[in-house]
């Protein structure tokens, strides 16, 4: 049952979002656990991604409160959500597509410290540069550090895409279909590097892939035009007819 | 002071109604190709300009409403063939480029037409007794004109099969070109039709202000004011938009120093661009 | 990046090097060509202030006359109905414009893409209308001829009627500011700028306040702006509301994308070498905008990082 106070890190407390006449988020209600990865799935148009961007403040929410480690950020902006420690990649993969590996991950782990002064050197900014090189490795891109990211695979590009997001340390990471785009040996890639970078932050995960859903989430929520579906486990939700009418057509 | 008023709204009218066609051209080549041209006022201006020439031969003003309009129709489409296309899906790019092509523009007539301003005879002169006045004919002409333009259009977006391709771009690029509409052609000739809207204001306008090579430099901020308070890819809204500014415009400088109905009237626009930036009319 | 570190070293050489040509230049030549050279660096100036906006944080103005003619006044004004020191007027030039640009800003900022462009030139428009209408306070188009007390330096007095003190005053200034938005560029706040025009959204994602990174941007520039004009009317002892109109601007875009946006060499480059067209072409045909026009556009579609875009890339 929603609630915050029972290790719940994240929670959605009947949560609306309506564009124009449609409600693409309708009293959605749940609860992330610190520390677990869960699984977000439904069909197309399910509102998934509409979920993600009011956590994120990218959208908000019309109706609902959105709880961060107790405390209310539905209406903070992205840049202040950010700051309270929740990270994201999205659908379709937003980096700074003109700048190098090393840039990109530089601009995110350079984001907590204060620009007043316009003479600084970055150099001597030696904490942001042990960041960068450390996401760098996690990220394996360290031979592909001057590459311009509109140069890299798309696979690379996801990849990057989730150093980026680590580079703030954040203690929440939303991934919106990471694979999406990928084959599957790509994906398959990308579920490797993606457990060498995690290091037990709590993740909600957008995903179609069964096979990764199955094979990464604790828990599963099933989305449906903008409604929590069902919850639980993989195989509960395996075993959940209304579920399965829903995917397996009616 | 009522016939002054009388005076002011019609010539508003008149005005807005102008003003209106450079806007419907201008949101059509907006709404349509997302390219922010900003070389449609000199296009106004070309209109303007050539309908003068046609004139001094002729003598022929519709001839010259005839002539004109077609001429800069394929000017705009030699712009839009050989330099817009490549840059069409860059915004920012595009309005640079439009810029400079609107210096091209003003310097070529500028060295063949001149610095100086020139008028146009009236070709319809005298009064139409309207209400109390005497209102001039010819901008009564202008305004039926200028309407009767604005149904050509509609009856082209709405009744024609042309027309339909471009509602059907707009509404869904891949969509149209998936049912196997001819999108680039639709862009190609969808810009050579706000042209032509651009330059048929330029022969309407000409009876009225003076024909020169700046003048359209001016014009053009008040269009894409009009389009963006009336909606981007709202047609119906432009000409409301249009028509309103004109009169607020016009009315406004009886009472009050023309400078500060100028000064308010751009005061409105950045409130609006700042709570409703889609536009008034826009969704 | 090993890009950036080698031309750390060769910067202060090859700096040192233009500079020292450029302070030699009254020896030999005349009194023209100290005028000519005083003009393309005011403009020079004005250039990089619209590169770190455009160029570097990705915000199209078409606006930024406002603040040069703003900065023009700044100096006129004080100096010929208050008395004001031409020293006092320079830093007003920096500081009127400056506030007038966190004003505008504040709005603007709120703003994307054609609806920023539109409102710049709606702010710039109503700037032009108040001054070409006000004419007790600004001369209107006729403008405000001045004259210039000398500028008082504490260990000297810079007679600002002699054409070469002048020149080495702009000269110094321009190379001061040029310098100090290199170093801005450079550090990591010019990176916060960088993200935001390659991606506004992910910036946002990664925490950082992006509107009131614009402000800062357009503030920074808007006091530049001001400083050119600044700088302008002192050389002309003249400053006019016709330096307020939005296409003025047109000048600082041209510069900026011919010689390159994002480099701040760039604008330099492409004031001085349009400018010196336009002094030579004005001689074949009273229409240079014509030509400035057409290297535009073939710049956009041949060549569209510019003149020093285009050699980087080829280094590479």
């Amino acid at each position: 049952m929603p609630g915050s106070g029972n290790g719940a890190i994240l929670t959605l407390e009947k949560v609306c979002r309506s564009f124009g006449g449609l409600m693409a988020v309708n009293y959605a209600s749940l609860s992330v656990r610190k520390g677990e990865l869960r699984a977000l799935i439904g069909p197309n148009g399910a509102g998934k991604t509409t979920l993600l961007n009011l956590i994120t403040g990218i959208h908000t929410a019309t109706a609902g409160r959105i709880l961060f480690k107790g405390e209310d950020i539905t209406r903070l902006s992205p840049d202040r959500i950010s700051h309270r420690g929740i990270s994201r990649t999205l659908q379709i993969t937003s980096l700074f597509s003109g700048l190098t590996v090393y840039e990109n991950i530089w601009a995110a782990a350079q984001s907590r410290k204060r620009f007043f002064n316009p003479f600084a050197r970055p150099e001597r900014w030696a904490d942001v540069r042990e960041k960068t090189e450390e996401i760098l490795e996690l990220t394996g891109l360290v031979g592909k550090a001057e590459t311009v990211c509109s140069e890299l695979s798309y696979g690379d590009q996801r990849i990057l895409e989730m150093g980026v997001a680590l580079s703030t340390d954040p203690e929440l990471l939303l991934l919106d279909e990471p694979t999406a785009g990928l084959s599957t040996q790509e994906s398959m890639a990308l579920v490797k590097r993606m457990r060498a970078m995690l290091r037990g932050q709590t993740i909600v995960l957008v995903e179609h892939d069964m096979g990764v859903v199955m094979e990464l989430s604790d828990r599963l929520t099933v989305l449906h035009y903008g409604e929590v579906l069902a919850e639980g486990t993989p195989a509960e939700i395996m075993a959940n007819d209304e579920v399965r009418k829903v995917y397996l057509g009616k | 002071m009522a016939s002054n008023l009388a005076v002011a709204v019609l010539n508003g009218i008149v005005w807005g109604l102008i003003m209106a066609l450079i806007a419907l051209g201008l949101n059509l080549i907006f709404g349509l190709l997302h390219i922010i041209n900003m070389a449609h006022g000199a296009l106004y201006m070309l209109g303007a300009v050539f309908s003068w020439y046609v004139i001094e031969l002729t003598g022929n003003y519709w001839l010259a409403l005839f002539v004109a309009p077609l001429a800069v129709g394929l000017i705009g489409l030699a712009l839009e063939r050989g330099l817009l296309r490549t840059i069409e899906d860059q915004p920012l790019v595009t309005i640079i480029c439009t810029f400079g092509i609107m210096l091209v523009l003003q310097q070529l007539v500028l060295t063949y037409f001149g610095g100086t301003a020139r008028r146009i005879a009236l070709p319809i002169p005298g009064r139409f007794p309207l209400f109390d006045l005497q209102y001039p004919l010819m901008r009564i002409v202008i305004a039926a004109i200028s309407v009767a333009v604005m149904g050509g259009l509609w009856f082209f977006l709405n009744r024609t099969r042309y027309g339909l391709w471009v509602r059907a771009v707009v509404q869904d690029r891949e969509m149209a070109v998936a049912l196997g509409i001819p999108v680039h052609k639709v862009y190609m000739w969808t810009f050579v039709l706000g042209s032509v809207l651009a330059a048929f204001s330029g022969v309407l306008a000409a009876p009225i202000v003076s024909v020169d090579f700046m003048m359209g430099r001016e014009i053009l901020i008040m269009a894409f004011i009009i389009v963006i308070v009336g909606g981007m890819g709202n047609l119906w809204g432009s000409v409301v938009t249009a028509v309103v500014i004109s009169l607020i415009h016009g009315v406004g400088s009886i009472f009050v120093v023309p400078s500060t109905a100028t000064v308010f009237s751009l005061g409105f626009m950045i409130l609006v661009l700042l709570v409703r930036p889609q536009g008034l009319f826009g969704e | 990046m090993l890009l950036d570190r080698w031309k750390g070293g060769a910067f202060p050489l090859a700096f040192g090097l233009l500079m020292a040509v450029l302070a030699a230049v009254p020896f030999f030549a005349g009194l023209f060509y100290q005028t000519f050279l005083t003009e393309i660096l005011v403009w020079a100036l004005f250039a990089i202030s619209f590169d770190l906006i455009f160029g570097y944080t990705g915000l199209l103005s078409f606006g930024q006359a406002l603040f040069f003619g703003l900065g023009g006044y700044a100096v006129a004004i004080p100096v010929l109905k208050l008395g004001l020191g031409t020293g006092a007027g320079l830093l007003l030039s920096v500081a009127v414009p400056a506030v007038f640009a966190a004003f505008v800003g504040f709005f603007s900022v709120r703003l994307t893409g054609i609806h920023f462009v539109i409102i710049t030139i709606i702010f710039a428009l109503i700037g032009s209308t108040v001054g070409e209408t006000w004419t007790s306070l600004t001369g209107g188009a006729d403008g405000l001829v001045f004259m210039a007390p000398p500028l008082d330096l504490g260990v000297a007095k810079l007679d600002l009627m002699d054409i070469r003190i002048t020149y080495y005053l702009v000269l110094a200034v321009v190379a001061l500011s040029f310098l100090f938005l290199r170093r801005m560029v450079r550090s990591p706040l010019g990176k916060v700028f960088v993200a935001i025009r390659e991606n506004e959204e992910r910036a946002r994602l990664i925490g950082y306040d992006v509107r009131r990174y614009k402000l800062l941007a357009f503030v920074i520039a808007g006091g530049l702006s001001g400083l050119a004009g600044g700088l302008y009317s002192l050389s002309l002892k003249y400053a006019s509301a016709t330096f307020l109109h939005w296409s003025v601007s047109g000048h600082a875009v041209v510069y900026t994308i011919v010689g390159g946006a994002g480099t701040l060499l760039g604008p330099v480059i492409g004031a001085g070498l349009i400018m010196s067209l336009e002094h030579y072409l004005v001689k074949l045909l009273q229409a240079t905008d014509l030509v400035v026009g057409a290297v535009l556009v073939s710049t956009l579609l041949l060549a569209p990082r510019g003149i020093v875009g285009f050699l980087r890339g080829r280094r590479k």
